[in-house]
């Protein structure tokens, strides 16, 4: 219960990477508060236990807060980007919606400044992160298939959900192309594991799993810390992190659920907020000693935002495919794009990943209505039984290199309904992504082809895909141009550290949620090491 | 029919119901082999008004911009109608298409004739073909492509 007696660990966001710390950090026994500002969520009343689940998902239940407009959100200004933020706040955090794609990023993500001469080298490597990759697909329970030669060796816990006619359909396009395939890795249980039940193939992931079988963390990480002592205050928006004479953090401000200003004492501070709400909250705890933002004497809070870039390319087929049913974005993916080739005009690259979903009944007739190939009227029936569960898609995901123009700032006018500024997206693609993107759509389209398709359309950047919030309170070796060190502890303020996607120093170009967890929970290991010279 | 949905008390006089009606069966005739219903069989202003409230006032006005006829002429006819009205005010026609997609696309009888089974995803659930894993098999002959941090 809230009391201004100071805690000793205070983490700010229950999301993928607040859950994880918290859990890890248990096991010290220190009194342990997480303030996330949203709720838990009821997964009986999420879209798909309702006939207009695909309204919802359009509204009430969008992925995008703007959309959502929950009191627990905060509103985003996108004007100034090209792709805009989803998200989604609550206990969970982006798990919640997210699709659970779960491709760890690879050993060479690590060393790009060594490899290809851009962007920096980070200064942990993926031997480092190796042991919390595997504890931390345990904890989330991970289902795929060992062998894959795209990735060191690794043992995902679980077998690999179903490929289904239309995984089968694309990876004969890619076996006719000689190209790198594989069943992805997928935070969702294939089989029953530790008390919870199996995939049932709804559909719908992003709207949030009725069934329980996608690993977001409120029923993984959250129940296990909770039980080992973690306290978890939800509705507590924090507004900024206050700091004593010495310049240490010492607390924060918060407003809880009556929307009270509270002030609440910690002698360590963990920020978990994303790479979105994180800089947000730095910037706006402003103080003599810090004027330009908490732990921002580099400047480089907010700055290097990285998304990753997405284009989608549908594939039309005579066949059909099921397309509307298994988990949508988790079916395989394709690394064979994926490192930098100095014959192409990009440097780095990109994975595909091969989905299904997205093409539900209301939602394909919709699409159709739009591009106009599904009219109203009397030709609806015949195109829409030629549209529907006959398509395959294949996004191509983008690695993004850091550039200091892209930022997240504080809006000057937009606030939340506590009243604390909004974040401000500023972000142009840059000519690398382009032609990388231009790539990855133009050998999809190839893939589909390979794979028999009869009509084929794609392009990118999608909008609605600021799904992965990257970079803006970077990690790295000097103090100058980096905001956390090698284990997420800010260089200007030594009780204080960071554990979210906002201190990755390059993106990858996979999904980030596995890797933002393994940092999650070497970060905390190496605090438990070093407790008892942590501010050294 | 409708199964699951909340309708309210009939929001529109029985002539504009009819021609609500005309209107519904426009956008979504009946299947020729007869499996798929048209819309106009389905209650759109029951789920208007439970789902879409807000959009009832437009909708009533829509309905009153119609010819008190439309409902009796054939078919042909209606879609030039409906073409016009969608050409003259493109959102409101948007937002119609959305609202009675959104009616026909629930329908438990609409679901099954398009195979995507009746009801809500929950607890329901679909049966996916595991696919065959033998298909890897040029993946796993292929050289390992991993890149190692350090070129060797
Ligand atoms: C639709 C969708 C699909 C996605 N699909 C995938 C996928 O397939 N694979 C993948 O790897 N990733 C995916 N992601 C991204 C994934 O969700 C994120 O990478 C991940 O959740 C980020 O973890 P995080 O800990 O950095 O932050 P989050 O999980 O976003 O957690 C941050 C938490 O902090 C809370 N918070 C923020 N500000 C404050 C404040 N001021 N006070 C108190 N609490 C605050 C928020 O409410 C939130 O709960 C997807 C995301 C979305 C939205
Ligand atoms: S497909 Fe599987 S993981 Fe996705 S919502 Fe359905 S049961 Fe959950």
């Amino acid at each position: 219960m809230p009391s201004n007696d100071p805690v000793d660990v205070l983490i700010i966001g229950a999301g993928a990477s607040g859950a994880a710390v918290a859990w890890s950090l248990a096991d010290t026994r220190m009194h342990i508060v997480c303030m996330e500002q949203g709720d838990w969520t009821n997964p009986s009343e999420y879209p798909t236990n309702y006939p207009d689940w695909e309204q919802r998902l359009a509204g009430s239940d969008s992925i995008d807060p703007n959309v959502r407009g929950r009191d627990t959100d905060y509103p985003i200004n996108n004007d100034d980007s090209p792709i805009s933020v989803v998200n989604f706040n609550g206990v969970g955090g982006g798990t919640i919606l997210y699709a659970a794609h779960f491709p760890r990023m690879h050993p060479s993500d690590f060393r790009v400044r060594t490899l290809d001469g851009v962007a920096d080298d980070w200064p942990v490597s993926y031997d480092t992160l190796e042991p919390y990759f595997a504890e931390n697909d345990r904890m989330m329970g991970v289902s795929g298939l060992a062998g894959d030669p795209s990735y060191p060796p690794k043992q995902p816990p679980l077998p690999p959900l179903p490929l289904g006619r239309l995984g089968e359909t694309v990876a004969q396009g890619f076996n006719r192309l000689g190209w790198h395939w594989w069943p992805a890795d997928s935070a969702i249980i294939s089989r029953p594991y530790e008390g919870r039940d199996e995939c049932k193939n709804l559909g719908p992931c992003t709207s949030g799993c009725a069934q329980g079988a996608k690993s977001s963390t409120d029923i993984t990480y959250w129940p296990v810390a909770l039980r080992k002592g973690v306290e978890l205050w939800t509705r507590c928006r924090v507004r900024e992190i206050t700091v004593n004479a010495e310049g240490m953090a010492d607390g924060v401000v918060y407003y809880d659920a009556e929307g009270e200003e509270r002030h609440q004492r910690a002698e360590v501070v963990v920020l978990a907020c994303n790479g979105v709400g994180t800089p947000r909250i730095l910037l706006n705890s402003t103080s003599p000693q810090f004027p330009d933002g908490l732990a921002n004497r580099s400047g480089q809070v907010g700055r290097n935002l990285m998304f990753h870039p997405v284009g989608f390319v549908r594939g039309y087929f005579e066949e059909r495919l099921d397309s509307h049913m298994g988990p949508q974005g988790c079916c395989m993916l394709s690394n064979q794009f994926y490192e930098t080739n100095p014959e192409r005009d990009f440097v780095r690259g990109y994975m595909m990943q091969i989905v299904r979903g997205g093409v539900w009944p209301w939602t394909t007739a919709m699409q159709g209505a739009a591009t106009g190939d599904i009219p109203w009227g009397p030709k609806h029936h015949e195109a829409f039984q030629r549209r529907f569960d006959h398509s395959a898609n294949i996004g191509v995901l983008c690695e993004d290199l850091p550039e200091e123009h892209n930022t997240v700032t504080l809006d000057p006018e937009l606030a939340d309904s506590d009243g604390i500024p909004s974040p401000k997206i500023s972000y142009t693609l840059s000519e690398n992504s382009r032609r990388m993107l231009d790539h990855g759509v133009a050998r999809a389209k190839e893939v589909m082809e390979a794979a028999g398709a009869v009509d084929v359309v794609g392009g990118g950047p999608a909008r609605i895909a600021g799904w992965h919030l990257l970079g803006t309170a970077r990690m790295g070796t000097d103090p100058e141009t980096s905001v956390v060190n090698s284990w997420g502890r800010s260089h200007d303020v030594k009780n204080l550290f960071i554990v979210d996607g906002s201190i990755f120093v390059t993106s990858g170009g996979v999904n980030p949620t596995s890797t933002i967890q393994a940092l999650a929970l070497y970060v905390a290991d190496t605090m438990k090491k070093n407790l008892a010279t942590l501010f050294d | 029919m409708n199964d699951g949905l909340i309708a309210s008390d009939a929001p529109f006089t029985p002539e504009e119901r009819e021609i609500l009606g005309a209107l519904a069966d426009t956008l979504v005739p009946a299947s020729e082999d007869g499996v798929m219903p048209s819309a106009g069989e389905l209650d759109i202003a029951g789920y208007v008004a439970g789902n879409a409230a807000d959009f009832l006032p437009e909708l009533g006005e829509i309905l009153a911009g119609l010819d008190a006829g439309f409902a009796e002429e054939p078919l042909g006819i209606r879609v030039e109608h409906v073409k016009a009205f969608s050409e003259a005010r493109p959102e409101s026609f948007q937002r119609l298409l959305a609202e009675v997609y959104g009616c026909y696309y629930q329908d438990a009888r609409v679901l099954e004739g398009i195979g995507a089974g009746a009801g809500p995803p929950f607890p329901r659930g679909n049966t996916v073909e595991p696919g065959d894993l033998s298909l890897l098999d040029p993946v796993m002959g292929s050289s390992t492509n991993w890149r190692r941090e350090v070129p060797r």
